[in-house]
């Protein structure tokens, strides 16, 4: 049985800096998202005691090559790349129609794991949209998993209500942030990350049609708000200002 | 794993990845560990690397490597409390290729060596920190690092200034304030033509700027200015001992009063911090020179204590790349042997006694005890400066003959005084 | 101290200094478990603490009105400053847990 974990590669988010309003990219380093870390470290909490293989699916750039080793270290057993450096600023159907087209070249998959939004942009539609291009079910918000035999088990945490559900394998299953505590892997297990079996894909192997980008993203930037800049001196006076903007004692 | 490797480096600065590259060049196993996030992040300098003396050692890595700018301008500044003196020296050497200096931001610089040292086969982790040195019957054997118990013929310490590891191991004291500096700056960002427009500079060129005197309120130490090509690093390089014998003024207090100077401040007008680091440095010269191996370990760069400080200068980075390559040099030497006790590890010592690295240790061996004299710091550059403005000034009245104001300043015992000063920098 | 009230202000040429906390803002900081310096017990009165106050680049030391030495470990730029100041024996004075800790992006 295969488990496969869909990864995707971003720039450490806490590295990036502002300047002139804009987002600073040059030299941040790159890594994995952290809800896809837990779908990980989900996937490897349910392999235990099993003989399942955990693949680690990724499309990216050329840089995914060095940034997966941190999957393979932390519990994959291989890697399923399909790079091209134009893949860098690809959108989600266009990623979901790169990696159902993956999927379709893996034998035996019975369960494909995402975390419910990338690190960086937190669309949150790749999963769906795999399940959908592969007509698989799909179960989004979930906090935990139980395998038997080819049924899964899961509970969705949704704002007010848990729910469990049984899904027949295979499936599509995005796992929620913080469900555990991705393992930080030691020395002994990222030299051997190296060794991990690697399969990389151009574009051009999986023969599919990637359609024209759909989306163009205007700003990023939070909005501005406009503050009103009042002034107070006491505290009688905030309150005269407070119930002036109807803010209390209505 | 049961894997051995012929040689683990502790730390991924110039020290450590100089040994790495070399080593892996000549087909060793090696693995580095550095506690950054990447090599680089934990590394602070001033930014002056001198190239030509380790230029051969490494002869395929200058081509592409990530380095600021060359340095052609140089100035140095002597501060007053209201006045300055500056001089300024620009010579051919300095405009000529092979550049001799390059102003480097070190965590562009390390990064980017530590992918060569990679391609050259050396595995290097990051984020990983070693913890403890593993020791069996006198002799190192490996090391712990994040529970796991990692081993290799050698161990290379290449961990900084303060080398916890070769104090775990018993070679080194714990640092000394009279033996040493604390180094800060800031990295402060500029339109690359305003910088070229300030400081005069052709394509390429960069400036150096030294400051001495008021600065410091009379603490051994200046400060620095570096142009790189987008940004400027400014700080201060200030004695220990000093900073906490006189209590007169916070290290973050200088900086900031460092800033304020209308010298300074018109360079970097306009600019925008965008860092602020720090970071001891070791200048205690020869005389606190660590012993530098034992049995299946060595010390090279930062933690050895190779650093000078001549004055204002810093120079580390050239001798942490060095000691770095003789360090793997002797390890290559000790492999063939396949003997790792310290005595033929003692080669390494050898080698740097016989570089430049250790020629400059002697040659600057007064420089921290004559240069340890506040008058350097804060008399010179007050009396300088003073008898600069009664050159200069040109007063309401009558302006006095240039004589009897120069004999003004040489009053005997200020003669004495500075002759004899001048007497020990003849020594450095 | 209150050196920088000592000087002139006022020139146009001048930018006012950022604060110190605003600088260390800038820096990149990844949460440890665990506080990487403590002063040892028994050592929260030692004399030796105060000289922390003059050399810690980040002002990480300070004194409360008491005249007791106070510290924060947020902003901590590992120089080793104050463990060379102070002595080993003062301050239990450890790097940061691999991956943790300032993370200079210039360097
Ligand atoms: C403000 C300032 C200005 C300076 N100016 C100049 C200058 O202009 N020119 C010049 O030549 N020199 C200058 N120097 C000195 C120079 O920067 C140093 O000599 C040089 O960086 C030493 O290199 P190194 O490799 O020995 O040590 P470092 O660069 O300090 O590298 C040590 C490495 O070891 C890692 N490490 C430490 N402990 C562990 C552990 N237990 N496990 C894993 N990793 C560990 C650290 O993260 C670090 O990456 C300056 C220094 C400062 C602070
Ligand atoms: S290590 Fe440096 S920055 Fe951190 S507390 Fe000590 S002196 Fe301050």
């Amino acid at each position: 049985m295969n488990i496969v974990v869909a990864m995707k590669q971003i720039p450490d988010l806490q590295q990036i800096r502002i300047r002139n309003r804009q987002p600073v990219f040059d030299d941040v380093p790159l890594t994995i998202g952290d809800i896809d870390k837990n779908a990980l470290e989900a996937a490897v909490n349910l392999k235990e005691g099993t003989d399942a293989n955990i693949i680690v699916l990724s499309a990216g750039n050329e840089d995914v090559e060095d940034t997966i080793k941190e999957a393979l270290a932390a519990g994959a057993d291989e890697a399923f790349l399909i790079l091209d450096d134009d893949l860098e600023d690809a959108e989600s159907s266009q990623i979901a129609t790169i990696l159902a087209a993956g999927l379709k070249k893996m034998d035996d998959v019975s369960l494909i794991l995402f975390g419910e939004g990338s690190g960086d942009n937190y669309s949150g539609q790749v999963g769906s949209r795999v399940a959908e291009l592969m007509d698989l079910p799909q179960v989004g918000y979930v906090s935990t998993i139980e395998v038997n035999g080819n049924v899964a088990k899961v509970t969705r945490s949704l704002e007010d209500v848990e729910e469990v559900i049984e899904v027949e394998l295979p499936a599509v299953i995005s796992v929620m942030a913080g469900i555990n505590e991705p393992r930080i892997p030691s020395v002994t297990q990222i030299l051997k990350a190296g060794k991990k079996p690697k399969e990389v894909l151009e574009l051009d192997d999986i023969e599919i049609d990637l359609g024209a980008a759909t989306i163009e993203t205007n700003s990023n930037l939070a909005p501005e708000s406009d503050r009103k800049k009042i002034v107070v001196k006491s505290v009688d006076e905030l309150v005269e200002k407070l119930t002036a903007e109807n803010l209390i004692g209505r | 794993m049961d894997e051995k490797f012929d040689a683990i480096i502790v730390g991924g600065g110039l020290a450590g990845l100089a040994s790495a590259y070399t080593l892996a060049q000549n087909g060793l196993e090696v693995l580095l560990l550095e506690r950054g996030d990447y090599s680089g992040a934990k590394n602070v300098t001033g930014g002056r690397l001198y190239v030509s003396p380790v230029r051969d050692l490494f002869p395929d890595l200058w081509k592409k490597a990530p380095l600021e700018r060359f340095i052609a301008h140089e100035e140095v500044a002597m501060l007053a409390g209201e006045r300055s003196l500056t001089l300024r020296y620009s010579g051919n050497e300095l405009a000529n290729e092979p550049y001799q200096s390059y102003s480097i931001l070190r965590a562009k610089f390390d990064r980017w060596f530590a992918k060569q040292a990679e391609r050259k086969g050396a595995a290097i982790i990051t984020k990983t920190k070693v913890d403890d040195l593993i020791i069996e019957n006198g002799k190192v054997t490996g090391v712990l690092a994040a529970g796991d118990e990692l081993k290799a013929d050698v161990v290379i310490a290449c961990d900084g200034a303060m080398s916890l590891i070769s104090e775990r191991m018993g070679i080194r004291s714990p640092g000394l304030p009279k033996d040493h500096a604390v180094g800060f700056k800031e990295i402060i960002e500029l339109d690359p033509n305003v910088i070229e427009d300030r400081f005069g500079l052709a394509d390429g060129e960069g400036a150096a700027r030294l400051f001495m005197g008021e600065v410091t309120k009379g603490k051994f130490g200046g400060g620095f200015l570096y142009t790189n090509k987008e940004s400027i690093s400014l700080g201060m390089v200030v004695s220990i001992k000093d900073l906490m014998e006189d209590q007169d003024v916070t290290a973050p207090e200088l900086m900031d009063n460092f800033k304020l100077r209308p010298e300074v401040a018109k360079l970097i007008r306009g600019g925008q911090t965008a860092e602020y680091s720090a970071h001891v440095i070791p200048e205690g010269g020869y005389k606190a020179l660590s012993k530098l191996f034992a049995d299946g370990l060595l010390v090279a760069g930062d933690a050895a204590g190779l650093a000078l400080n001549i004055g204002v200068t810093v120079r580390g980075m050239e001798y942490a790349l060095a000691s770095g390559y003789y360090a793997a040099q002797a390890v290559i030497a000790a492999k063939e042997a396949n003997d790792f006790t310290a005595s033929k590890l003692s080669l390494y010592e050898k080698l740097l006694n016989d570089s430049f690295v250790i020629k400059d240790f002697k040659n600057f061996k007064e420089a921290p005890q004559v240069l340890d004299n506040p008058r350097f710091f804060n008399h010179y550059p007050e009396f300088v400066g003073n008898m600069m403005k009664d050159i200069y000034e040109i007063p309401a009245g009558s302006k006095d003959r240039l004589y009897p104001t120069m004999k003004k300043y040489m009053k005997f015992g200020e003669l004495w005084a500075m002759l004899g000063d001048l007497r020990k920098v003849m020594k450095i | 101290m209150g050196y920088v009230r000592g000087l002139k202000k006022g020139d146009e040429n001048m930018s006012e200094p950022l604060g110190l906390k605003a600088k260390l803002g800038l820096n990149v900081f990844k949460e440890d478990k665990e506080r990487h310096i403590e002063i040892k017990a028994g050592f929260e009165k030692d004399p030796r603490l105060i000289r922390a106050v003059y050399v810690c680049p980040a002002g990480l030391y300070s004194l409360n009105d008491n005249g007791e030495v106070e510290f924060t470990i947020d902003g901590c730029l590992e120089c080793g400053t104050c463990r060379i100041a102070c002595g080993p024996e003062v301050l239990e004075w450890k790097y940061p847990t691999g991956g943790s800790g300032v993370q200079f992006r210039f360097g």
